[in-house]
């Protein structure tokens, strides 16, 4: 007997799409390593397209991870964690926080507020400050979470847009009742030496003690609690969540708030160690670091830290390249744009095989 | 200046502010129709700015050229976003957030570069309907606006045939309800979601472009402020249906439109505060919406998910 012959092959073939069951880890790591060596030679390309030629721009980085430097960067990454810390305790509960840049600005007025009011005496003043700045950052996501619940208005647009409500009213301080009387430049007058985060030693800066404590804190709180249990259940399945009694609604909150007073944070640190003053640009380009660098770490509090240092040089290196050859600042945005894209898309080589067909 | 005049000028006015946003939630809502989440706005309005300004910096020619130039830009780079969404199925959100903040720092990073930053361009005269434009108050309301601001009906009452009128149309409403009949109805989704995306972006670039080109009439980085965000809460205001999501942007328009009004009557307001309304005003109408029944929304079915046909040999 003859077995029916093979189908016959339609010209060149085609494409198919397969779902794959799963891929060792090492592959895995592989498609994320090259899709990432990937975005950063188009980062590279159109650096060198702007006129900054990849020579130039290895003695930059080189220059930036000297010890002199380094102090730069680890002052940069402490609000860089916090903010990523804020995005993926968000994220892992399936909260779009994009609001990050109001709750740093809110975090740094209710700060800014504490040392304008002289509230409480100078030796817990910055615990005051810290802890009012970590309020002001949940109040205003919170805000979020009641329009949200009570009348489905969508977290992406309402977080987006108070992002610019809080721009406004930072604006409405600083140019009003807040402006520094002496200078009358847009800012608050600067903050006393005892309202500032100084130095611990070894040119760390102790805005970074407040970052490693908050990834000590969302590490147990994610890991290691309650909320934390509960949290990978309802984002696994929150309608069994529900069924089977897990307080769905609140820890949504706890987490929701964490997630807000992170950003708040970060605002804080911004403000009392680089700027030493309410400025009008504190928490600009953070929505997007903070997205990144959750995307990159999948919201584990512990990676947060390492991939919030690397954001940090390369905030640092954007800084040089603005002040040294006139590139807008707005390039690091771009280059995490496109980080962000390149990693994504090597999921989908780990999640689908693609054949040729023929 | 009495009220009548300040009524009149602020109505006048409101169209060309409101412009941006009606083509915006239009393009939108034609790529949304095809079930891709659309957040690029913001992004897309940002490279039609930059292109219709660069244009008319670099060629002094009429400014419908920059407007094309504008539309023009916001459909190359959308295949990006296009190819992000459809071909490698990246998560939607995640995707648009990317491009909006890739388009920020790249038009930023061009701007400065060509130092096209804050210079004067020529605009566009306003087209004077004459007998029309005669008529006390009513001729300088409606028929005393530039050639784009009629263009924009035109153009609604285009992209609501092909819509709902043609074959073409019904077939990305289909891919974006349910992806699955359309697929096996011989429709491709691929396609026809990259088409739509395509298409609806060369009209949020027009809407970016109309911004730089006739509106401000210059070129600022950022200079879209959050527009591209409302148009998208636009959208879900009008339930990704063309008619009421015109009508939203007429009261966007007004609303933006009365700001400088407000302050060149003398009125005095807190500026920076006044400033938030077009902001907070988008967030009412989203809880308007939200109270609102749901039933009757046009939301596609498959809205922001990605399509995979698992088994195909």
């Amino acid at each position: 007997m003859i077995s029916p012959a093979p189908a016959a092959s339609r010209g060149l073939g085609r494409l198919t799409l397969d779902v794959r069951q799963d891929l060792s880890p090492w592959k895995q790591t592989a498609f994320v390593g090259s899709s990432l060596v990937f975005g950063l030679a188009i980062s590279l390309a159109i650096l060198a397209a702007a006129g900054i030629p990849p020579l130039t721009l290895a003695s930059e980085l080189a220059a930036v991870l000297t010890a002199e430097n380094l102090r730069g960067v680890l002052v940069q990454a402490a609000p860089l964690i916090l903010v990523g810390l804020g995005a993926s305790l968000a994220f892992r509960i399936g909260f779009w926080n994009l609001g990050i840049e109001g709750q740093m600005i809110f975090g740094g007025i209710f700060a800014a507020a504490i040392s304008i009011y002289d509230v409480g005496p100078q030796a817990t003043r910055l615990l005051l400050m810290g802890s009012a700045a970590a309020l002001g950052g949940a109040l205003w996501v919170l805000l979020v979470v009641f329009l949200k619940r009570r009348f489905r208005v969508n977290e992406i647009i309402a977080t987006l847009l108070l992002n610019y409500v809080a721009m406004y009213f930072l604006f409405h301080l600083l140019y009003g009742a807040w402006q520094d009387a002496k200078t009358a430049f847009p800012q608050s007058s600067p903050l006393r030496p005892f309202e500032r985060l100084g130095d611990i030693g070894y040119g760390i800066n102790s805005g970074l003690l407040i970052a490693i404590a908050g990834v000590l804190a969302a590490g147990w709180l994610i890991h290691l609690s309650r909320i934390g249990f509960y949290t990978r259940f309802i984002s696994a399945n929150p309608r069994m969540a529900k069924i089977v009694g897990v307080p769905v609604q609140a820890a949504t909150l706890w987490i929701i708030a964490a997630s807000g007073a992170c950003s708040g944070l970060a605002g804080f640190v911004n403000v009392a160690s680089q700027e030493g003053r309410l400025t009008q640009s504190y928490a600009n380009g953070y929505v997007f670091s903070g997205v990144l660098i959750a995307f990159l770490s999948r919201n584990d509090p512990v990676v947060v830290a390492v991939v919030g240092f690397l954001i940090a040089v390369l905030f640092i290196t954007g800084q040089t390249l603005q002040v040294f050859y006139q590139i807008p600042l707005t390039m690091v945005q771009m280059i995490e744009a496109i980080i962000v894209m390149a990693v994504a898309s090597s999921e989908f080589l780990i999640r689908h095989r693609i054949r040729w067909l023929r | 200046m009495n009220l009548g005049d300040f009524l009149i000028n602020w109505i006048a006015n409101a169209p060309v502010t409101a412009v941006p946003y009606a083509l915006a939630a239009l393009g939108l809502i034609v790529a949304e129709r095809s079930g891709v989440l659309n957040l690029t706005a913001e992004g897309l309005m940002l490279i039609g700015a930059l292109a219709g300004a660069g244009t008319s910096l670099l060629f002094v020619g009429h400014p419908a050229v920059a407007l094309l130039a504008a539309m023009a830009a916001a459909s190359v780079v959308s295949l990006l976003f296009a190819v992000l969404v459809v071909v490698l199925r990246i998560n939607q959100v995640i995707a648009g957030l990317s491009v909006v903040f890739f388009c920020q720092g790249l038009t930023g990073l061009i701007g400065t570069l060509a130092k096209w930053q804050n210079k004067q361009l020529s605009g566009l005269a306003p087209l004077k309907i004459w007998p029309l434009s005669e008529i006390p108050i009513i001729g300088r309301i409606f028929f005393m606006q530039d050639p784009v601001v009629y263009l924009t009906i035109l153009i609604f009452i285009a992209v609501n045939f092909l819509l709902f009128k043609t074959m073409l149309g019904l077939r990305i409403r289909a891919v974006g309800e349910n992806p699955g009949a359309a697929d096996a109805a011989g429709v491709s989704i691929t396609l026809h979601r990259i088409l739509a995306i395509v298409a609806g972006s060369s009209l949020i670039g027009l809407a970016g472009g109309y911004i730089s080109v006739v509106s401000v009439k210059l070129w600022v980085t950022g200079m879209t402020g959050g527009r591209g965000w409302i148009a998208v809460a636009l959208v879900v205001f009008a339930r990704w249906a063309p008619w009421p999501a015109l009508a939203g942007a007429l009261l966007f328009g007004c609303i933006e439109a009365l700001i400088p009004h407000v302050a060149a009557a003398g009125i005095q307001v807190p500026q920076y505060l006044m400033l938030m309304t077009p902001y907070l005003a988008t967030i009412a109408v989203m809880i308007w919406v939200g109270a609102k029944d749901s039933r009757g929304s046009q939301e596609p079915g498959a809205l922001g998910q990605p399509h995979v046909r698992e088994e195909r040999r």
